[in-house]
């Protein structure tokens, strides 16, 4: 019998998860609009998002415009290769019920 | 942690993974009145150069009023303050440089052919036509719609009638292709914007 694949910890939170599904389908995006997306509160957020940050997933860039603060994201290429292995695994996991 | 993870927990975040991807890829900018705005200018235009006073100067000083209203009116959507759009992603930063390049051709190309007495009616028509053509060709192909195509052609046989046709012809054609290509197609883009706004405000 084939050895089940391990999920990654670090992608397997819903939030996290939901964040880097995200930012897979832009170039970056503001903390703002991954609020709004995620109907998360500020404080739950910006901790996932350290997380994903801390693990190479993420990559953050303050930034002021028109002297407003602005915090993008933006999956870093290590982040979509997790992504891409914790969907394989996933598939593989549920086998045939997909 | 792998074996004690129930299947529907599993099939949860596959669907997790596909509807964010979906989401963070849904498209709520809105361009159709930049082609209702165009299609207007160019009927101002027409118009001013057949019937209105110096009509020399009517293209000139009726596209660059189009480029003013129509910059203004990006950049006032684009400033962060006031900016609830999506973030950038690659399709729509590819249909931007598409429309944005064809947009400095024309602005170079036909002012200097004017500039250089080397422009005539059927000429600068036929430019308009191939460069739109181009241009909603391949929007239309990054974006998969085949209405947009259908411009494109509409376009291009503009092009071909005004290389082969009598003045009056391209003159027709351009009424024609612009009423089809920038005034319907554009109130239809709008309203499908609108549709789709308010499909995201009710998922909200």
């Amino acid at each position: 019998m084939p050895e089940l694949p391990e999920l990654n910890p670090v992608i397997h939170g819903k939030l996290r998860l939901a964040l880097l599904s995200l930012l897979t389908g832009v170039d970056e995006a503001e903390f703002t609009w991954l609020r709004a997306k995620t109907g998360s509160t500020d404080g739950n957020l910006g901790a996932q998002l350290t997380k994903l940050e801390e693990a190479g997933y993420v990559s953050m860039e303050k930034k002021f415009v028109q002297r407003k603060p602005q915090t993008t994201y933006r999956i870093t290429e290590a982040g979509r290769e997790a992504l891409t292995e914790y969907v394989q695994a996933l598939k593989q996991l549920l086998g045939g019920a997909i | 942690m792998t074996e004690s993870l129930p299947a529907n927990e599993l099939t949860d975040r596959l669907n997790l993974i596909e509807s964010m991807i979906a989401e963070g890829r849904r498209n709520t900018e809105s361009w159709g009145w930049v082609f209702v705005l165009w299609g207007v200018a160019y009927y101002a235009a027409i118009a001013w150069s057949a019937w209105g006073s110096h009509p020399s100067l009517a293209w000139n000083i009726t596209v660059a009023a189009a480029m003013i209203v129509t910059f203004g009116i990006i950049a006032w959507r684009m400033d962060p303050a006031r900016r609830k759009s999506n973030p950038p992603t690659t399709v729509s930063r590819a249909i931007t440089s598409t429309w944005i390049a064809v947009g400095v051709s024309m602005a170079i190309f036909i002012p200097s052919l004017g500039i250089g007495g080397r422009s005539s009616s059927n000429l600068i028509v036929a430019i308009i036509g191939i460069m739109l053509g181009t241009a909603n060709a391949a929007s239309s192909m990054v974006l998969k719609w085949k209405l947009q195509f259908a411009c494109a052609m509409i376009w291009w046989s503009l092009a071909v009638i005004s290389c082969v046709g009598t003045t009056r012809q391209s003159f027709i054609g351009l009424l024609v292709a612009n009423f089809f290509c920038q005034i319907a197609f554009g109130s239809y883009m709008m309203f499908k914007e609108a549709r789709q706004r308010r499909q995201v405000a009710s998922h909200a």
